[in-house]
């Protein structure tokens, strides 16, 4: 029993190990991919195919989630007499969580899903091994302008979830439900500070990096076969979705501490 | 004739104790050999015996788990993928189902190892040298086809334009007329031989052809489950004591089959029997 467990345990570690040298390798390239640029033509394209083709979709999911949440809230806020401040709660909801979160996983579906698959098949019909013949590294013209595009691009597409959910949000709440439109936008001005939506925004940067490297990573180790690469998606997309839940946890602690250390030096500033 | 004691310098790429195993199977068994420059070194063998696999190792695509890899005598399977960079570039690799890069065009995947080593700025010279290397494969007009549009032999003939665009001084070919109808296979043939004859490049080809084999090769290898089991010219091939080397070379079935087949008879016990089942 041990010593299966300990293969299992050995090869985990290993996994994580190659992961780790995959996104270094990856970074690195991204960082000459900047400084050169002769390869922006890749970035571009890649900008193209992430962020233009996604602003639809993440359009979309914001929208339902501020509409979603506005119906759900409604109710109970409106027993208590407090219907007014909903735009608070739901502005604050959208901008610091469930914009980011959400546009970032529907991001992990849709360019996470496509970028394995394409290096996955890539993979198997040797494209990947034609790069390299070439003396030229797959790293840095498969990966580093996927990551670029990725990194680069998601902070927008979480600014375009956080405005359509605010749209949403206002417009269920003022036009369908009733609530007055000055009262609603003055609450939420009250409530929803600077530091709510940047963070929301940082995030940003780290969950487009995480959904590239892991599809990218998970693209170019997958197996042989139409199996292969299928599974290869199956596992990038959870990947990606247990690493922006876990970023999001880490953001949560840490900016939240960030928060309490200078929120008393406010004033001054 | 297996050479057993090769130095680094014997050849413009040189093998030494080449062993490769993937998880328990043993795929190169202690391999040594050396490329002799500008001539055409064919690899024969049975499927699964290793030779794509071996042919990946001279490019350092694969590494070795024992043994060595020298280009000019200066050993590389121990550099990193930077340090490959400049070798890389003197090597052309001819993929078995071509590897074309499906996302872009015939043009821009010739293109493609050109851009990425060198500042292009007259196009139209860039033109010519496309038109001209889709030309000597019979493909010119093409440029503007995806892969997904050509047949199996176009894209062959495609990946070879790519692989000599850099005017490479190896070109390595995995299984080139494999596929292929007669006619385009010795189209294929005279190419390697044109690129051999008029600019000396130095060819490794790996494949089951013995027509294209007899053709083309200056040297054929023979490999078996892993190790050289055959090496010379292709009378020492032809008149080779081994019956393997033979049964291959004349696409013959051994006698140990022949037995399991009729053994068997005319009637497979596990064979599919249509009554034996109910309609759905």
């Amino acid at each position: 029993m041990i010593e299966p467990l300990g293969a299992r345990t050995a090869a985990c570690v290993e996994g994580f190990g190659r992961f780790g040298r995959f996104a270094g390798e990856s970074f690195r390239a991204m960082g000459s991919t900047l400084f050169h640029p002769r390869s922006y033509y890749l970035v571009f394209y890649q900008m193209h195919v992430i962020g233009v083709k996604s602003v639809p979709v993440v359009m979309a999911t914001g929208a339902f989630v501020g509409m979603i949440l506005a119906i759900q809230a409604y109710g109970q806020l409106a027993a208590m007499g407090l219907e007014e401040r909903l735009g608070v709660l739901i502005n604050i909801s959208v901008v610091k969580e469930l914009g980011p979160v959400l546009a970032a996983v529907m991001l992990a579906g849709r360019v996470g899903g496509a970028l394995t698959a394409e290096l996955g098949t890539m993979n198997v019909t040797e494209q990947i091994a034609a790069v390299q013949s070439f003396g030229v590294s797959p790293i840095q013209y498969l990966v580093a302008p996927r990551v670029l595009a990725c990194l680069l691009l998601t902070p927008f597409l979480i600014i375009y979830a956080d405005l359509l959910g605010i749209l949403g949000g206002f417009f269920v709440s003022v036009k369908q439900l009733g609530i007055n439109a000055g009262a609603y936008w003055d609450y939420s001005a009250r409530g929803v500070e600077l530091w709510d939506v940047s963070t929301g925004i940082l995030k940003g940067f780290f969950f487009g990096g995480a959904i590239a490297v892991i599809s990218c990573y998970k693209g170019f180790n997958c197996r042989e076969g139409a199996r292969g690469v299928g599974e290869a998606c199956t596992e990038a997309f959870v990947g990606c979705f247990i690493s922006i839940l876990a970023l999001n946890y880490m953001f949560a602690v840490i900016l939240s501490a960030i928060y309490k250390i200078f929120w008393p030096l406010q004033p001054l500033i | 004739m297996v050479q057993k004691d090769i130095k680094p310098e014997d050849g413009i790429l040189v093998v030494r104790n080449l062993t490769k195993r993937y998880g328990e199977k043993v795929v190169l068994d202690s391999i040594s050999m050396a490329i002799e420059e500008s001539k055409t070194t064919v690899i024969i063998g049975p499927s699964g015996c290793g030779k794509t696999v071996f042919l990946k190792h001279l490019i350092v695509l694969e590494r070795p788990n024992e043994g060595e890899v020298y280009y000019r005598g200066k050993r590389i399977d121990n550099l990193s993928e930077r340090e490959l960079v400049p070798i890389r570039r003197k090597f052309g690799f001819c993929f078995q189902m071509g590897a074309l890069f499906d996302s872009l065009t015939v043009y821009e995947n010739i293109i493609f190892p050109l851009r990425q080593h060198y500042k292009i700025t007259d196009w139209k010279a860039v033109d010519e040298l496309v038109k001209q290397k889709l030309a000597l494969v019979g493909m010119d007009g093409y440029q503007h086809y995806f892969p997904a549009n050509l047949s199996g032999g176009q894209r062959k003939r495609i990946a070879i334009a790519r692989a000599i665009v850099l005017n490479p001084e190896i070109i390595l070919y995995d299984e080139p007329t494999t596929g292929l109808d007669p006619i385009t296979a010795d189209v294929i043939n005279e190419l390697i031989l044109k690129l051999q004859r008029e600019l000396k490049v130095t060819s490794v080809v790996v494949t089951h052809d013995m027509k294209s084999v007899y053709k083309i090769a200056n040297r054929i290898v023979m490999l078996y489950k892993g190790r050289i089991i055959a090496d010379g010219d292709a009378k020492h091939i032809q008149t080779h004591p081994n019956e393997i080397v033979q049964q291959f070379i004349q696409g013959k079935v051994g006698n140990a089959e022949l037995e399991a087949l009729r053994l068997s008879g005319t009637k497979f016990p596990t064979q599919f029997q249509p009554e034996d089942f109910q309609n759905r």
